[in-house]
């Protein structure tokens, strides 16, 4: 029994030892932006629409959230999973979440669970249930299908309108 | 006895408009973001590397949230009955901050309104605070001066304003006239969207809401004549089924309210002080054959009781149109 114990606190030290190396060369990096749509009217009063840095928000304003994830190491990243809580004060905006090569999951009860949009429900006063709308979600994630191999970056994008 | 001379007098100092508890409600709830509040967003990765789990945080992405100019106005007493030549008669506004700031508005007051049949005369200040939310005017109301009282609010926070106009004594039966109530944002207006850089709270940007930084609305007085008359009648009952006023006898009592005109006559009480020498019959009281009961509670009627006890029955506002309404009660001789 005591050999078994110390054999297993043995393998605990050995991968915290691991995962502290792996954090500590900071394979991934990982940036978040917050811009917002301008809209611009060329000579010809064609409108272009362009990101431009998040300044001058007020309630009722939609922010454009990037995520970008950066494999900086020599060796393909598995399972790659990037999480973002809707951000206090907004509310998601349905359908906005993206990511080249990633299955998009929501969360309602701040990412304690992830289901796609149908198989989240709510619970009516009258105990009967009904699917969660895009504003009740509070966190969002994406879950890349394929390696990110090293040198690649794989985006996440989101909207939230400001309460 | 009563005489219906004796009702009339009493009748006309108990007419006098309600006071509008219902306007005095709280502010409709806010759920936008106070200006200067800080948003930020931090994603999170995990990965596995090598069979060797891994994870990051991204940097905060932050920015402050700017002051939306934006403001509301409700006439709290669309129309208002008068007659010509009133004086002093005001209209209920309410101002609301709508924006996530705190915010000043100058007001202002328009009687040139067009599409109307007269034009209101400002009073002399025009503007007044409903400070003591009474719903109109009254002495400890304070008056509005431009620039020096202007009212700040936070948002949501609301304040009820009053506009106070004369009635031109030719303003004819039926017409109508209009007031309007301005007001603004002291930090700017414009096109929504117009920004000002820096100056708004907590020194963020100000950002003209969607009205334009500015909002108004309109009230209307109407002219209109109202009479009321009142006629009393008594019925005696003794207890041998004739009709003499001995002790034990009961006085059956009937007041028919009758109004004439177009006008209104507004928050109408009828009190009634119960005769001396007689008791009143408990659960006896009627409108418009309706029982009314004795307490003051949810209908019209009730018996204020004390040393002369007394019939007290809150009409509302009386029209022509609603018809005659009759109040019936009984009292025993003692």
């Amino acid at each position: 029994m005591k050999r078994i114990q110390i054999f297993a606190a043995g393998m605990i030290l050995a991968f915290i030892a691991t995962t502290a190396m792996a954090q500590e060369r900071g394979c991934i990096l990982l940036k978040t932006v917050a811009e917002i749509e301008k809209i611009d009217t060329n000579e010809r009063g064609e409108k272009s629409t362009r990101l431009v840095p998040a300044e001058k928000i007020v309630p009722g304003d939609e922010v454009v959230y990037t995520v970008s994830a950066t494999n900086i190491c020599d060796e393909a990243a598995d399972h790659v999973v990037i999480d973002n809580p809707v951000p206090q004060h907004m509310k998601y905006v349905a359908n906005s979440a993206v990511g080249p090569g990633t299955d998009v999951s929501y969360s309602i009860d701040s990412g304690f669970h992830y289901e796609k949009p149908a198989a989240l429900k709510v619970s009516n006063p009258d105990g009967s249930q009904r699917e969660a709308r895009a504003d009740e979600y509070t966190n969002i994630r994406w879950v890349m299908r394929n390696p990110l191999k090293p040198g690649s970056v794989a985006f996440a994008r989101f909207r939230a309108r400001l309460e | 006895m009563l005489g219906e001379y004796g009702v009339m007098m009493r009748l006309k100092a108990y007419i006098a408009v309600l006071p509008l508890c219902a306007l005095l409600s709280a502010t409709a709830q806010g759920a936008t973001t106070p200006a200067g509040t800080s948003i930020s967003n931090q994603a999170s990765v995990s990965f596995v590397m090598a069979g060797v789990p891994g994870s990051a945080q991204s940097n905060a992405a932050a920015f402050l949230v700017g002051e939306i100019l934006d403001l509301n106005i409700t006439s709290q007493s669309p129309t208002v009955s008068v007659s010509a030549g009133d004086t002093n008669r005001a209209l209920l506004f309410r101002l609301t901050n709508t924006g996530n700031g705190t915010e000043t508005f100058p007001l202002a007051i328009d009687d040139l309104v067009a599409g109307d049949d007269f034009d209101p005369q400002p009073a002399t200040p025009a503007i007044y605070f409903d400070s003591d939310a009474s719903g109109n005017l009254s002495a400890a109301d304070v008056a509005y001066v431009p620039g020096a009282n202007d009212p700040t609010l936070a948002p949501d926070a609301s304040i009820g304003v009053l506009l106070v106009n004369n009635i031109p004594v030719s303003a004819v039966d039926g017409s109508a006239g209009r007031s309007r109530l301005l007001a603004r944002a002291a930090t700017g207006t414009g096109t929504p969207g117009t920004s000002f850089p820096g100056q708004g709270s907590g020194g963020t940007d100000a950002v003209v809401g969607a009205k334009g930084g500015q909002a108004e609305a309109l009230g209307q007085y109407l002219v209109g004549d109202v009479q009321v008359s009142l006629a009393k009648s008594v019925a005696v009952l003794d207890a041998t089924g004739g009709a003499s006023p001995v002790p034990g006898a009961r006085l059956n009592y009937q007041i028919v309210i009758n109004v004439t005109g177009s006008g209104t006559a507004h928050g109408f009480v009828l009190t009634d002080p119960v005769p001396a020498g007689t008791a009143y019959a408990a659960g006896s009281l009627r409108l418009n054959s309706l029982p009314l009961s004795d307490a003051a509670d949810g209908d019209a009627g009730e018996l204020v009781t004390g040393t002369t006890p007394t019939i007290r029955v809150a009409l509302g506002d009386l029209t022509q149109t609603a018809g005659p309404q009759t109040i019936a009660f009984s009292v025993t001789i003692n």
